[in-house]
């Protein structure tokens, strides 16, 4: 990895880590879950589990993620979608059995789990 | 070999599912597309996996622009080579389009949990991989420092910390900048920068949660520091607990230094930087800054006196700054956006947001950030959605162990440091402890105290002893032990403490106390005095949560497990010994008892009243004589009021032997329970039979005896020969509402409506429009009247919102389903008509602040009037007492709020003559009532014995009875609906609503009781029920 010498040179780094993202949140699924201590304790490791064994099964090719805490400690595991583009949709409470249903309906059907959902939040973390 | 460069790449999915919908026939079109255009040397086809997208497939992505196209046919392919990969533009109705279902959530900033929230410190938590350096760069990371290194003198960055005015987040609030200055001013060629990453306190994670979802912008503002100071090397202590943050630091530590952000000539300039991770063992204490340097060093995590400062003397001696976790990841920012933009967010002299962990009983727990300068109650209610299972809010601990709780009258009180100091609370680090009703304020500032005391470390004597000594004394008091000196000992030990410590911890640990002493002494003199615990959590004297919160103090598990048994009259025995009106209570009584049944916990209470209505239908005919406990007596006692506490006052007289009258105005007897409460839920006949018991203990009831008119206090007193007068005359005025108009005919008072229907001089409302102004059961009963004497329409006005309602939620439930029309947050301001009410003018009400109850006060918006059209306007806003017949007993005072004047034994201002009932409490129910009435009698007893009783109890033996099924069997068991009356049936008539239980029901549900008396029986080492107890109850 080269040093940064230069705020051009950060710059750079910066625009290509933002292309990188917004070619995986444009184009790409991407799978958000919450590893904070509090997700992790509420079950996010094997919510995480379940969602590659259940992509694997589907032969689905999605880009699995881990972040921080977001603040809702008390809806953990906090597991977000978010499809080409549209809305990252946040699903609350999540356990493994819920699983299977949220990658049926909502990656392969297209259709938010209402029941389930959160809110979301608008395309692409990019600011 | 080097790839062959292609200026685009076409991407078609060639998963299951988009070749179910054709992607195969997509690939051969684009293939021959592409050749036939000649372009494979520029455009590359490639066939990918499966992404998931299979509802909007074949699709097709088109880099290196990242067009994604859906629901591709073949016959697209044309055109998608035209405008695409030739002439570079998208072509629009395939690309995608968002489905309604998304637009139908909320954005995170619409939810009430982010709309009031500002992330600085937590911009990134949850949104960026912590262990990706490129997603921190990609949202701006380490733009701060590069300008701070290429375009600022190190004067110029701790002037722009300064005036942005940013103070410390780890609870002090001192100024950073100027701290930072001490450190850059300060001799000496080595300095360091360290971040106190030690949080202990209980319920505290926003460090953690930092370190953990974005630790580059800790790291970024730490390097900023040591820029700034002058400092080559930094440590960021952390407690070994937080095994999780320290991995992502590391691996933080590690990218920043790969890409020279970090380390030797940081970004090519001369500055270099260093970064060490120090694992504390997790002492409390060594947040504390000396003690936390003293670790550093590896010596033991003492405090030490200052000055000297560490920005003076630190680390190794050398001028070190110090900083919270939340300060350092606030830098980047200030840095980036200058300090105007930080110091005009917040509140004037706390620019910026804080950062709290929401724990406890609140129901969003979590991490928020805020704007400095909101309210209290607006982070708990707006942010947190408020307490769980609609219980009451009670109090908040910010500052964790060494903090304070503010209690409800406080919800206004503004969040920065300087309004939190007024209140007498502390900032603290960023702790929030919510606390509701089940909470007692003395056990809980003991378990603060217990930490404290616990992480003493034992260095200087006020805190070591001093500590100690307190929590025995709180000890001694949450197990009834305690005296009113203790309280002062308690006050002398913490000015000791406060003055004599020689670090924080010492100094701040008896804050929760003092705190919950300051707003909650009456609760720690329940414990002293009556030795009760009002909340029910202290373990030795609450023998069950359910006989704790009964008014009356029923032995409720003991009577559950008898009915369970079909044993009814023992366990009717059991509740009559408390409370002699087990038939009306099972109907009426708002069951405290089941609000706290510890059942609830776990799916839902026991149905307690519901079987007790039972227990006591199962008996109805069976005439109940009171037991008589004393020898007949000379000295007469008169009653005045024929209510539920004048009725159990004249019992318990009646059953120590006194002749008791009780002199009634009205020609029925039963008070409240007659005149107030509808029929359809207190039929007459139930009621009778229990004015009849107590009748049969040789209670005389005078009934249309008003007193002022028929007699008067002297009368009894003097010529009648009463030697004590016992005063429960209620509280049936009603309060008026304050409005022009209010006098015109058509307007009618809850409690007068209700009387009148009560005693047979129906009013007529067949076919009227009616509207009851008012939120409580008077309002909620005259509604319901309202609509069982034929009203055309019915409608409820009140001004705040339906959670807000003092009545029981079952019948504003019932009400709603019998077609009662609710307009909340709405107020009347003007009665409409010339000779009679034609209708009412309503205005519109937001909730505003918060009033000293926790709730919102409702406010008016102005230009919000609208008019109701009615023939009957019921105003039930609030009653008094009918003090008006008492004006020629002279002697007896009143308070402000209409209630008589009476000391904790229920005596008045004149000798002889006590209250009790609502006339004393103000309107309460019917449980309540019996309470006082139990009270008084031991009051009056006393008082005609000669004997001095300052706060006279109501005592009765508990009864141990025995479990004779197995629990484990209820353990699934669900609590059954009652069956009521259908809506269509009891709107006409006044027919009891509610069926009753069958037996089977009945006994079941009695099953699911948990039986909190007999594990307390046993934990507290008395009389546990034995074997041979069981096997009697067996034969």
């Amino acid at each position: 990895m080269p040093k940064i010498k230069s705020l051009e040179e950060l710059k750079k780094i910066r625009e290509e880590a933002q292309r990188d993202l917004r070619i995986r949140t444009e184009t790409g699924t991407r799978i958000i879950i919450g590893m904070g201590t509090c997700g992790i304790a509420a079950g996010a490791r094997d919510v995480m589990h379940a969602i590659l064994k259940e992509l694997e099964r589907r032969d689905i090719e999605a880009h699995v993620e881990t972040v921080g805490c977001i603040g809702m400690c008390a809806k953990e595991p906090l597991v977000d979608i978010e499809q080409a583009g549209k809305p990252r949709v946040t699903y609350a409470n999540v356990t493994p059995d819920m699983v299977p249903r949220l990658i049926e309906e909502h990656l392969v059907k297209g259709r938010v789990v209402q029941e389930w959902a959160l809110g979301r939040l608008e395309s692409t973390g990019i600011q | 070999m080097a790839e062959p460069y292609y200026r685009a790449n076409v991407l078609v999915c060639g998963g299951t599912g988009c070749t179910a919908s054709g992607s195969a026939e997509v690939i051969a079109a684009m293939e021959a597309e592409i050749k036939r255009r000649g372009l494979q040397d520029e455009v590359r086809l490639v066939h990918t996996g499966c992404r998931g997208f299979c509802a909007m497939g074949p699709v097709m992505i088109v880099y290196p622009e990242g067009i994604f196209y859906c629901q591709v046919q073949a016959g697209d392919v044309p055109t998608i080579v035209e405008e695409t990969l030739v002439k570079g533009r998208v072509v629009q109705r395939l690309a995608y389009q968002e489905p309604d279902t998304h637009k139908a959530l909320p954005f995170y900033k619409e939810i009430p949990f982010y709309s009031k929230q500002i992330r600085i410190a937590l911009r990134n938590c949850g949104m960026i991989d912590p262990e990706k350096i490129e997603e921190y760069i990609a949202r701006g990371g380490y733009e701060a420092l590069s300008k701070a290194l290429t375009s600022m003198t190190r004067e110029e960055v701790i002037e722009e910390v300064k005036r942005s005015g940013l103070r410390g987040r780890g609870g002090a609030g001192f100024l950073t900048g100027v701290k930072w200055e001490f450190t850059a001013k300060a001799p000496g060629d080595v300095k360091y920068v360290v971040c106190n990453a030690d949080e202990g306190d209980p319920g505290a994670f926003m460090d953690r949660s930092i370190l953990e979802g974005d630790p580059h912008s800790v790291i970024e503002g730490m390097i900023i520091c040591g820029y700034a100071v002058g400092a080559k090397e930094g440590y960021i202590y952390c407690r070994a607990e937080y095994p999780l943050a320290i991995k992502r630091l590391k691996t933080a530590i590690a990218q920043a230094e790969e890409y020279g952000l970090l380390g030797d000539n940081i970004m090519g300039t001369d500055f270099s930087f260093h970064l060490h991770i120090k694992e504390g063992a997790g002492a409390f204490v060594c947040g504390e800054e000396t003690a936390l340097l003293a670790s550093i060093e590896g010596r033991r995590g003492e405090p030490r006196p200052r000055p000297p400062f560490p920005a003076v003397c630190g680390l190794w001696n050398k001028p070190t700054n110090l900083n919270n976790v939340k300060s350092y990841a606030n830098i980047p920012q200030i840095i980036v956006n200058g300090a105007e933009w930080f110091s005009n967010i917040g509140a004037k002299r706390s620019p910026g947001t804080a950062i709290f962990a929401l724990t406890g009983k609140v129901n969003n727990t979590g991490l928020v950030e805020v704007p400095m300068g909101i309210t209290l109650g607006e982070i708990i209610f707006d942010i947190g959605g408020g307490i769980p299972k609609g219980k009451k809010f009670k109090a908040v601990q910010t500052g964790g162990p060494l903090g304070g709780c503010i209690p409800a009258q406080h919800l206004n009180v503004k969040v920065d440091f300087d309004s939190l100091k007024e209140v007498g609370a502390v900032m603290g680090s960023g702790g929030m402890i919510v606390v509701d009703e089940d909470t007692c304020m003395v056990e809980f500032s003991k378990f603060f105290l217990t930490f404290a005391q616990a992480e003493s470390c034992g260095k200087c004597v006020p805190c070591r002893v001093g500590g100690k000594r307190m929590l025995e004394i709180l000890t001694r008091i949450t197990e009834g032990n305690g005296t009113l000196e203790d309280l002062d000992t308690i006050r002398e030990i913490a000015k000791g403490m406060e003055t004599g410590a020689l670090c924080a911890l010492g100094q701040l640990t008896p804050g929760p106390v003092m705190a919950a002493l300051r707003y909650f002494e009456d609760e720690f003199r329940a414990h002293i005095l009556d030795k009760e615990c009002p909340a029910g959590t202290c373990k030795a004297l609450v023998r069950a949560r359910c006989i704790n919160a009964c008014p009356s103090g029923v032995d409720v598990p003991a009577f559950v497990a008898l009915t369970a048994q079909g044993r009814y009259q023992e366990a009717l025995d059991i509740h009559r010994e408390r409370n002699p009106f087990p038939l009306i209570c099972g109907r009426v009584c708002p069951a405290f008892c089941e609000q706290k049944c510890r059942r609830g916990d776990v799916d839902e209470p026991v149905a307690l009243r519901q079987v007790k209505r039972f227990m006591a239908d199962q008996e109805k005919d069976h005439p109940w004589t009171p037991p008589k406990k004393e020898g007949p007596k000379d000295k007469k006692v008169a009653v005045i009021g024929a209510g539920p506490a004048g009725l159990t006052a004249a019992l318990r007289l009646a059953q120590l032997g006194y002749p008791v009258t009780v002199f009634e105005k009205l020609p029925v007897a039963g008070g409240m329970m007659a005149v107030g409460i509808p029929e359809y839920r207190l039929p007459r006949d139930i009621l009778n039979i229990e004015i009849e018991n107590i009748k049969r203990a040789g209670v005389e009831i005078r009934l249309n005896q008003e007193m002022g008119r028929d007699f008067t206090m002297d009368d009894l007193l003097n010529g009648m020969g009463y030697s004590a007068v016992v005063l429960a005359i209620g509280t049936h005025k009603s309060r008026k509402l304050g409005i022009p108009n209010e006098d015109l005919p058509g307007v009618y008072h809850g409690v007068n409506f209700l009387k009148d229907v009560a005693l047979g001089k129906k009013p007529d409302v067949k076919g009227k429009r009616v509207a009851v102004v008012g939120g409580g059961a008077v309002a909620i009963d005259a509604a319901r009247t309202a609509l069982r004497l034929g009203a055309s329409k019915v409608h409820l006005i009140y001004r705040r919102t339906r959670g807000e309602m003092p009545a029981w939620e079952e019948e504003v439930h019932a009400a709603a389903l019998e077609g009662i029309q609710f307009h909340f947050l709405t107020n009347p301001v003007r009665v409409i008509g010339t000779d009679h009410v034609t209708g009412v003018e309503l205005q519109a009400q937001q909730l505003g602040e918060f009033d000293a109850s926790g709730r919102r006060k409702p406010m008016p918006i102005e230009g919000s009037e609208f008019v109701l059209d009615i023939d009957l306007l019921i105003p039930a806003i609030g009653q008094a007492a009918a003090v008006e017949c008492l004006g020629s007993c002279g002697d007896i005072s009143f308070n402000r709020d209409g209630t008589i004047t009476v000391g904790p034994d229920l005596a008045t201002t004149r000798e002889g003559v006590f209250a009790a009932g609502d006339a004393a409490l103000g309107p309460a129910t019917v449980v309540e009532a019996v309470a006082q009435g139990n009270k008084v009698a031991v009051a009056v007893d006393a008082y005609l014995k000669g004997q001095k009783v300052e706060r006279p109890k109501y005592v009765t033996a508990y009864h141990n009875v025995p479990q004779v099924f197995n629990m484990d069997d209820y353990a699934d068991a669900k609590r059954p609906q009652m069956p009521e009356l259908p809506v269509e049936q009891r709107v006409c008539c006044f027919d009891e609503v509610e069926l009753g239980f069958d037996e089977k029901t009945a006994r079941e549900e009695c099953k699911r009781c948990l039986r909190c008396d007999l594990e307390w029986v046993e934990t507290m080492g008395v009389e546990a029920v034995t074997q041979s107890d069981k096997d009697a109850v067996a034969v």
